[in-house]
């Protein structure tokens, strides 16, 4: 389709939401096959992949996932490598506290801007370049902790390692360009999942690389610091990687080959005003700074609390704490299955409660974490907030393609930048001065998760209701056309810029669960030209 | 029958009790042990370099056979006050099994009431803090029974300054600049060849 290559948003263009979210491939002839393409995998007109097939790494598709999601992995790895190590930190460079929240708040901080500068990076060098450029130019400020010696250069360096997980979006933009809309719900929803899972595995590997370094003799001032110089090392091999057997496109890369079609690029400020005035979209903003934020806030605290709290051995406590963030690799694909699964009963209000479910949830069980007084319990409350809070992010995403159509990419780019927000604002409330311990901390954190969770009853649509309102009986406004043409006005209606959100609304009928026979066709809304 | 049945239950009680008493408190140790280091005011300590000469003994004023259990006496080098704010990982509680107070052992010798000294270099783990000395008694059982230390009870006079070695080499700062300039330079460098073989493919 002529679409608007390279637009904000249009890298979810076409995701129509009834793909089911474990969909592994899309067959002929919903998407016809090029079969004049020699590819290893079936592939449609634009050469997009139509399966993803996970144990390959043929290129140009797989491999690109491949070097995508490790890309990804290793930034969260650098991002989160000093907070298994921060009791030993700690000592070495005389930190308060304060300091030791300041310094993760501002790991996560960084890459709110450095999202959002990622997007126009990805348009104007590629997602190849736009990975390597932030990669490799990272790789310098991990390697710039062997020269920290006080508070304020590890502050420093831990909010310029941060802004590698603008990465997040390359990966994303990046799998995109190789698949299929019918299956890109899946593959991104994997990619990003597995990325997480690196805030996890570095709370294995740093002890782990810390404990070599010291029995091979250094001193424990010392071996921390040399300690990170494998994440950055991870860093330049991941980037030279990428930039040697990554392409842009599954045809070449992006300078090679020229732009196809007409670049009828919609307006900027035009999708920034009907994201923005979107109430829905503060709300999955806010929400998401409790899923997606509390488990960030979670990688960079929870080492350290189960280490002093319950006495452990630094490795012992990285391990514990390595189980929180890797549940990721099943947890947040869980909650959109969940989110999917319930949709097909109850609609869009399956969804919603899903979502409300699986974060209360995550609250409930991190208020007992915080209360927990022997290891065991500890232990398990943590899990099941894990999986909570993870899935919740699986079921957010669940919801947001079907917020806007037109300005589904900024809403997305909010959304994300809202869970990095929200974790520094729970990191600077609750973890970094001394009135609260970090077990009162994490309780009240709880408590904030369920109570800023509670929005997630606001979000009404008209065509389908909310949690506890049915769809309006209006025919005309409860129908999915309207919702999705109100984001364009009459001139752009003549133009005909608004068919893809005619298209997204009868596919998105689904949302009505079992409803869909028995919807009316409104009068008068589907233009004789379609 | 009844005999091992009585045993039974006395080993269940015992075994209760022997789980609640969590620990010595250290509010219920007496301050037998004097206890005296050489640091000198305003001197610094540097981790690695410095060394302090520890005395102690056992204060004869006490009732005699008060120190009839002490086994051993580990001397410990503990956190003054104000390295303990916003830090609570270095908090002090009465319990002895949670108290966070003491984290480095100096020296571990079997108890004699006099003629104890020891020489202690500064180690290279030991953090930039204000610090005290304090030596604990045990008795057999590895419990606490006694201490000493040699500043008051509300630890302000006779503290030391311990300033830690940095953990920074030269050697580490020349590795990082050196693979840092590396991931730059490759970066513009492959961009910058790309580039050129690009111009070039487009010339042809």
């Amino acid at each position: 389709m002529a679409d608007t290559e390279g637009s904000p948003g249009s890298s979810m263009h076409g995701v129509t939401g009834r793909e089911p979210v474990l969909a592994f491939s899309v067959a002929s002839p919903t998407v016809p096959t090029d079969t004049t393409a020699k590819f290893d995998l079936p592939v449609d007109s634009e050469h997009k992949a139509k399966k993803f097939k996970l144990f390959s790494f043929a290129n140009p598709h797989m491999r690109t996932f491949h070097l995508s999601w490790i890309s990804f992995f290793t930034c969260f790895v650098s991002t989160f490598a000093a907070a298994p190590l921060v009791p030993i930190i700690r000592d070495n460079l005389n930190l308060t506290k304060g300091d030791i929240g300041n310094a993760g708040v501002a790991s996560v901080s960084g890459s709110i801007f450095s999202r959002l500068a990622m997007g126009a990076v990805c348009d104007l060098l590629g997602p190849r370049y736009g990975c390597a450029f932030v990669i490799m130019l990272s790789a310098p400020t991990v390697f710039c902790m062997s020269f920290v010696s006080d508070a304020a250069g590890y502050i420093a360096v831990r909010f310029m390692i941060g802004f590698s997980l603008a990465t997040f979006v390359s990966c994303q933009y990046w799998m995109s360009t190789m698949f299929n809309t019918k299956i890109i719900g899946l593959v991104n929803g994997t990619a990003a999942g597995w990325g997480n899972m690196g805030g996890g595995a570095t709370q294995l590997l740093m002890p782990l690389l810390y404990e070599i370094i010291r029995r091979a003799g250094s001193t424990p001032f010392t071996a921390w610091r040399i300690a990170f110089f494998i994440p950055g090392w991870l860093h330049v091999i991941m980037g030279i990687l990428v930039l040697n057997l990554g392409q842009d496109l599954p045809d070449g890369n992006l300078g090679a080959l020229q732009k196809k079609g007409d670049v009828t690029k919609d307006k900027f400020n035009k999708i920034l005003w009907y994201a923005v005035t979107n109430y829905r979209t503060w709300i999955f903003v806010l929400l998401y700074g409790y899923s997606m934020g509390v488990e960030l806030s979670t990688d960079n605290v929870i080492a350290e609390y189960f280490y002093d709290r319950f006495d452990l051995k630094l490795h012992t406590a990285g391990v514990i704490a390595a189980t929180f963030g890797m549940a990721n690799l099943l947890a947040r694909p869980f909650g959109g299955f969940a989110s999917d699964y319930s949709a097909r009963k109850f609609g869009m209000r399956g969804r919603l409660w899903t979502l409300w479910i699986l974060q209360t949830l995550g609250g409930v069980f991190c208020i007992l974490l915080g209360r927990a007084n022997s290891l065991p319990f500890a232990v398990t409350n943590m899990i099941i907030f894990s999986i909570g809070a993870q899935a919740a992010c699986g079921a957010t995403f669940g919801i947001i393609p079907f917020v806007s159509r037109r300005s589904l990419g900024i809403i997305s780019g909010l959304t994300g930048a809202g869970g990095n927000f929200g974790s520094g604002l729970t990191q600077l409330i609750f973890f970094t001065s001394s009135k609260y311990s970090t077990a009162t901390g994490l309780t009240y954190m709880g408590f904030m998760i369920c109570a800023c969770t509670l929005p997630v009853t606001l979000v009404h649509f008209p065509q389908w209701g909310s949690m506890f309102l049915p769809p309006t009986k209006d025919v005309v406004k409860g129908s999915e056309e309207h919702y999705y043409a109100a984001e364009w006005d009459d001139d752009e209606k003549l133009k005909g810029m608004h068919q893809n959100s005619l298209k997204f609304a009868e596919n998105s009928k689904s949302e009505r669960g079992r409803r869909v026979a028995s919807a009316p066709t409104p009068p008068n809304t589907t233009p004789n030209y379609v | 029958m009844a005999v091992v049945e009585g045993f039974l239950v006395a080993t269940l009680l015992l075994s209760c009790l022997a789980s609640t008493s969590y620990g010595v408190t250290f509010s219920s140790l007496q301050k037998t042990l004097v206890v005296s280091a050489s640091n000198q005011q305003g001197k610094v300590l540097k981790g690695g370099e410095g060394n302090i000469t520890i005395t102690w003994s056992y204060n004869n004023s006490f009732p005699a056979g008060t120190d009839s259990a002490y086994k051993t006496v580990k001397v410990k080098l503990c956190y003054a006050p104000i390295s303990q704010q916003d830090r609570a990982w270095r908090k002090t509680v009465d319990n002895l099994e949670k108290d966070k107070t003491c984290q480095h052992n100096i020296v571990s010798r079997p108890y004699s009431p006099s003629n104890n000294k020891f020489t202690w270099s500064v180690e290279r783990d030991v953090p930039t803090a204000t610090y005290f000395i304090r030596a604990y008694a045990y008795n057999s059982a590895d419990e606490e029974v006694a201490f000493g230390q040699n500043t008051d009870a509300h630890k302000t006079t006779n503290l030391f300054q311990v300033e830690a070695i940095s953990g920074r080499h030269a050697s580490l700062d020349i590795a990082s600049i050196c693979f840092s300039a590396f991931s730059i330079v490759s970066l513009f460098g492959f961009f910058f060849l790309e580039k050129r073989k690009a111009k070039s493919a487009e010339k042809k």
